[in-house]
């Protein structure tokens, strides 16, 4: 039989959806991974990017430690954690945000650098503090990116929170490694189908987001003067 | 607007997903027996594997509390047993780890595992009476204990090569003696696995016929047995150490056999054309229980004391 038959039949099997190592608990358990390292790598990243896009300090320190980040190994990273700090959801956490910072930082400080410098010049004219500016104006209008951030992010967490298996515990991954060990064909793809359909439709929700909290006046087509520019 | 309606979603889905960990996993015990105390931590395939968890509860009625997957007899294994993540492990009777740590390998007096004794695969044209009596001079040497002394001596700080580490281990047994003028009494390609012990292994057989005159080929660090299995049958290697249980289960993949005796008749026979075995070590590399000092002192030492009788 070929794969995809196989795959099939694995998705049709009742018994690969009922209990603790059924799709559905597999599911939630890379959700909560996933959401966890989201939001310790939102709680990093965003004040510290929108502090060095507001005050344009340590710029060079911020993109080396961004791009630091992105060239780390992630398994040897989680094995060193898990090695240092002991078997616990931590490590798992801790090295799935390593890799959510580096795209949230980035699109926050180039969200709010990128602000027209005409609209912050109007803020302050009017008589805004430095705090008004940035909650005002400045984070406002650097929603688009920021999301763009999140949404690069969220696709690198989620499909990397596989390696939560290595470790011993749940989510998706644990049909990748586990097939792995056993030869299972089937399981795996099953596994990497799975991963990309929680990643493209998280992806989507985003995207949804996006469109309700971004604010029309940014959507519209740029006119004018800023639009004669591009 | 709608912005707090969709905030106050996303924290309801935060909460749901902080609830469901809090409430997962819990393991379900057999009750009573020592077993139903362990959590146990293995390769992710221990769990179904035939001589894995199904094996020590059909043989031991022993059920685990609950099951961990890690690594092969690795680092991760190693940790969690330390830290109190797992209190059972499997883990390789060579790992020096083991030692080091005060770990306790459970006995298995009903062969649940089966045995693993390191023996020499050779092809029978070059199993010479000669090269028949220097390798099972080495086997005659080798012992378990031997093993994890030449796996500690592999995973030394300053990274030993495997040829230092197999002269040490000759010198020490005695058997650098009688050597003839090298390259006169034929040629013999040695391979090996590709795991140090089993590398160190081959480089021990290597010297052994070096010394009695045989110009050796080395052919180490092969993939597996899928690979070198068939490289032996058709003549590209001659010689590889293998373990007798995991070579018989190759040949014959249902093999009932599991104890030392029985494995190694059994593989006598099983041992297809142009290949034998010659004697057997009694150096074992294979799975084991292993618990920590206070679980062994508080269960006992054998697995037998460790299932629920039925």
């Amino acid at each position: 039989m070929n794969l995809v038959g196989q795959i099939v039949e694995w998705f049709a099997n009742p018994h690969h959806w009922r209990g603790l190592g059924g799709v559905p608990v597999r599911l939630a358990q890379h959700l909560e991974y996933s959401v966890f390292a989201l939001l310790v790598a939102a709680a990093i990243a965003v004040p510290l990017g929108a502090g060095v896009g507001h005050t344009r300090r340590g710029v060079f320190l911020i993109v080396g430690f961004a791009n630091g980040l992105r060239a780390l190994p992630e398994l040897g990273l989680l094995t060193l954690l898990v090695l240092g700090v002991g078997i616990g959801l931590v490590p798992v956490v801790v090295a799935l945000a390593v890799l959510g910072i580096p795209p949230l930082l980035a699109g926050t400080y180039a969200g709010i650098r990128n602000v027209d410098a005409r609209v912050v010049d109007a803020a302050r004219g009017m008589g805004m503090r430095e705090r008004q500016v940035l909650f005002k104006v400045e984070l406002p209008n650097a929603l688009p990116l920021m999301l763009g951030g999140l949404r690069a992010a969220e696709l690198q967490v989620i499909a990397t929170a596989v390696v939560a298996a290595y470790v011993s515990f749940g989510g998706l991954g644990r049909y990748l490694i586990d097939g792995l060990a056993t030869g299972d064909g089937a399981e795996q793809a099953a596994g990497a189908v799975l991963v990309v359909l929680l990643a493209l439709a998280a992806e989507g929700l985003l995207v949804l987001l996006q469109r309700r909290l971004v604010s029309p006046g940014l959507r519209a087509e740029p006119i004018g003067p800023t639009g004669a520019q591009r | 607007m709608n912005r707090t309606k969709f905030l106050l979603g996303g924290l309801a889905v935060v909460a749901v997903l902080a609830l469901s960990a809090c409430t997962g996993g819990s393991g379900s015990g057999s009750g009573g027996s020592p077993c139903s105390e362990l959590v146990f931590g293995g390769p992710p395939e221990f769990q179904t594997r035939a001589d894995g968890l199904p094996g020590i509860s059909k043989t031991y009625g022993c059920e685990f509390k609950d099951f961990r997957a890690l690594d092969t007899g690795g680092p991760l294994t190693v940790k969690a047993l330390q830290d109190g993540t797992i209190q059972a492990a499997d883990l390789f009777t060579t790992d020096p780890a083991i030692a080091d740590r005060g770990f306790v390998v459970l006995d298995d007096p009903k062969n649940s595992f089966a045995a693993q004794n390191v023996v020499p695969l050779i092809n029978k044209a070059k199993a010479t009476p000669d090269v028949a009596a220097a390798l099972n001079s080495v086997s005659a040497k080798l012992t378990t204990d031997g093993l994890v002394q030449l796996n500690r001596a592999l995973a030394a700080p300053d990274k030993p090569d495997v040829a230092t580490v197999a002269k040490t281990w000759l010198v020490k047994n005695l058997l650098l003696t009688g050597a003839t003028a090298p390259g006169v009494a034929g040629i013999i390609a040695v391979g090996s696995a590709n795991f140090p012990e089993n590398r160190v292994l081959a480089e021990i057989y290597a010297q052994v016929l070096e010394l009695k005159g045989f110009t050796v080929t080395r052919r180490f660090g092969i993939g597996s047995r899928e690979v070198y299995f068939p490289a032996l049958k058709d003549g590209s290697i001659d010689l590889v150490p293998d373990y007798t249980g995991v070579l018989l289960k190759h040949i014959q993949k249902s093999a009932p056999q599991t104890g030392a005796d029985e494995v190694y008749d059994a593989l006598k026979t099983a041992v297809p054309e142009p290949l034998t075995v010659l004697e057997r070590s009694a150096a074992e590399d294979k799975d084991a229980v292993v618990v920590t000092a206070a679980t062994a002192q508080r269960y006992g030492r054998s697995l037998a004391n460790y299932g629920a009788p039925k």
